[in-house]
């Protein structure tokens, strides 16, 4: 028992070290970067740090995750939808899933954006805002069409996840779900897809944390969020560097909590074990 | 209770039962033998609509398997199988793989569903694993909570197969004596096994199957002392020299 604690110990120890070690080098290429470019570039941070820049990248970044966290939503229900078609016993059904999959995943995000925004949304209305039945509110159209857009793109990865999820379930768990007399959906809801959903979180966030950069292409519809915002910033002010870091380490400050999240559900969840 | 009348099953080309006619009583105990690949599983499966059969007719309890309009959800509740793999839900406690089938299948209350699983855990002889998830047990273990999870559906039917095959030699007993308790209160029983001292002592009738048939089906004395099938007679000398 000592003894392991001694072993656990070091190890933390070396873990500690390692950590430091990065964080200096990281300090030094940083810093001698740093050095280097402010011989010939006049660093002003202290005017990209004006609250009223700051102001403007918290409010692109509220846009950004509202638009995000809607089409994660969005996006992996859809996708769950698509794969649960593409494993179904209807071939018509998996037809379908697959044209979709294929048709998605197959264009550049841009060139969906573009064609959603101002193809498609144009055929249903041409206004800034589009309502929305039952919640009796009115949405931004950019932001509808973006949250649109990024949610049927990402479900067309979103899906191949899920089904590879639900296929590395064994088969004998749905035999054994369905002789205790469980529908198709009860197996599923109550066997299957928690099982499937413990071994998708890694892909799957990565996949989210992806949705999220891509938010950043909803800037060519005019959609104020992180990137758009930080475009304009720079149109003002030409602190191109700064601007541009800053936008870097907005998008890190949402990405990197997502992992860590990621990281502590997956072995929380871990199968089979008590918690 | 259950009927198999003249049950054909091709998988693509290959003919893998060919012609299956069995009948058994209420109460009674099937031990059911066979070279490997001779079909056993494949019935069982047949028998509870697991695989589809191609010609044939089998019923349970008045209810006819392969008819398309027979709700197989319901008809399964009425007949447990026990896999060789024991197959329980890795991300659910004990307790709760022996809970899901009554609360969401029969839609009985949480409280009475877990009074069931209590007393059969007791039974089982393992109430202090209630809150355990499979990978905590040893293999005699899950396989006695797999045979509660399926007892817990109270069916009229129940269906091993080679319910001992995937044990160590120590947990196999333990296994054997939960089956032998259930055939001496006459659940409706069909085992596959190799177990021999299992089918003398348990088995009402033996049936050998060989190639896809019934090659033999005789009371379990009967059957050992004067085997009338030259396979029979060839299995039965093989599984008694080891
Ligand atoms: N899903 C399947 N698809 C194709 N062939 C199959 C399938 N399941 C079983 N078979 C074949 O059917 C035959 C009978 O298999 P089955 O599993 O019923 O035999 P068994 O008597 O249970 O053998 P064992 O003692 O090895 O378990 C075998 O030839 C097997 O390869
Ligand atoms: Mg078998």
């Amino acid at each position: 028992m000592a003894e392991m604690r001694v072993l656990g110990s070091s190890r933390l120890m070396k873990l500690a070290l390692r950590a430091l070690i990065l964080v200096v080098l990281l300090a030094l290429i940083i810093f001698g970067l740093y050095y280097l470019l402010s011989q010939s570039y006049p660093f002003r941070w202290n005017l990209a740090f004006n609250p009223k820049n700051l102001d403007a990248f918290n409010e692109g970044l509220l846009v950004t995750l509202q638009v995000s966290g809607l089409a994660m939503i969005g996006g992996a229900l859809l996708g769950l939808l698509v794969a649960l078609a593409r494993l179904s016993p209807f071939a018509i059904l998996r037809d379908m899933g697959m044209l979709y999959v294929q048709m998605l995943r197959n264009i550049p995000f841009l060139v969906f954006i573009l064609f959603m925004y101002f193809g498609v949304s144009k055929v249903f209305s041409a206004g800034p805002t589009v309502p929305v039945p039952l919640l009796d509110i009115e949405i931004d159209s950019r932001i509808f069409w973006g949250v649109i857009a990024l949610s049927l793109f990402e479900a067309s990865f979103i899906s191949e996840i899920f089904r590879a999820g639900i296929q590395a379930v064994h088969k004998t768990q749905i035999e054994a779900a369905r002789s205790l007399g469980m529908s198709y959906v009860q197996s599923m809801q109550h066997v299957v897809l928690p099982q499937a959903f413990r071994m998708i979180i890694p892909p799957l966030t990565g996949e989210l944390i992806a949705l999220v950069k891509e938010s950043a292409l909803l800037m060519v519809i005019s959609l104020e969020e992180l990137t758009l915002t930080a475009r304009q910033l720079v149109q003002q002010t030409p602190l191109n560097f700064e601007f541009y870091a800053i936008l870097a380490a907005y998008y890190l400050a949402i990405t990197l909590p997502l992992s860590f999240v990621s990281h502590l559900l997956e072995r929380k969840l871990a199968i089979g074990k008590a918690r | 209770m259950i009927a198999v009348q003249d049950v054909h099953k091709w998988f693509g080309l290959l003919h893998v039962l060919k012609g299956i006619d069995l009948e058994i009583a209420q109460g009674e105990v099937l031990v059911l033998i066979g070279a490997s690949g001779s079909g056993k599983s494949t019935l069982l499966r047949c028998i509870n609509g697991l695989e589809k059969i191609q010609h044939g007719k089998i019923v349970v309890d008045e209810m006819d398997i392969h008819k398309s309009r027979t709700n197989l959800n319901k008809v399964r509740q009425e007949i447990g199988i026990v896999f060789q793999s024991f197959n329980l839900f890795p991300h659910m406690t004990v307790m709760k793989n022996i809970t899901i089938g009554p609360t969401k299948v029969k839609r009985i209350s949480p409280q009475e569903s877990k009074e069931i699983a209590v007393q059969l855990l007791k039974r089982i002889g393992i109430p202090e694993k209630a809150d355990f998830y499979p990978d905590q047990l040893s293999g005699g273990q899950q396989q006695r909570v797999a045979i509660a999870r399926a007892l817990a559906m109270k069916p009229k039917v129940m269906l091993f197969d080679e319910p001992t095959s995937a044990l160590d030699p120590e947990m196999i007993s333990e296994v054997l004596d939960l089956m032998r308790e259930l055939a001496s209160e006459k659940m409706t029983m069909v085992v596959v096994t190799h177990e021999m001292g299992f089918a003398r002592e348990a088995a009402n009738r033996i049936a050998f199957m060989a190639d896809g048939q019934i090659a033999e089906i005789a009371p379990a004395e009967e059957f050992f002392k004067n085997p009338k099938d030259e396979r029979t007679r060839r299995f039965i000398e093989k599984v008694l020299a080891v």
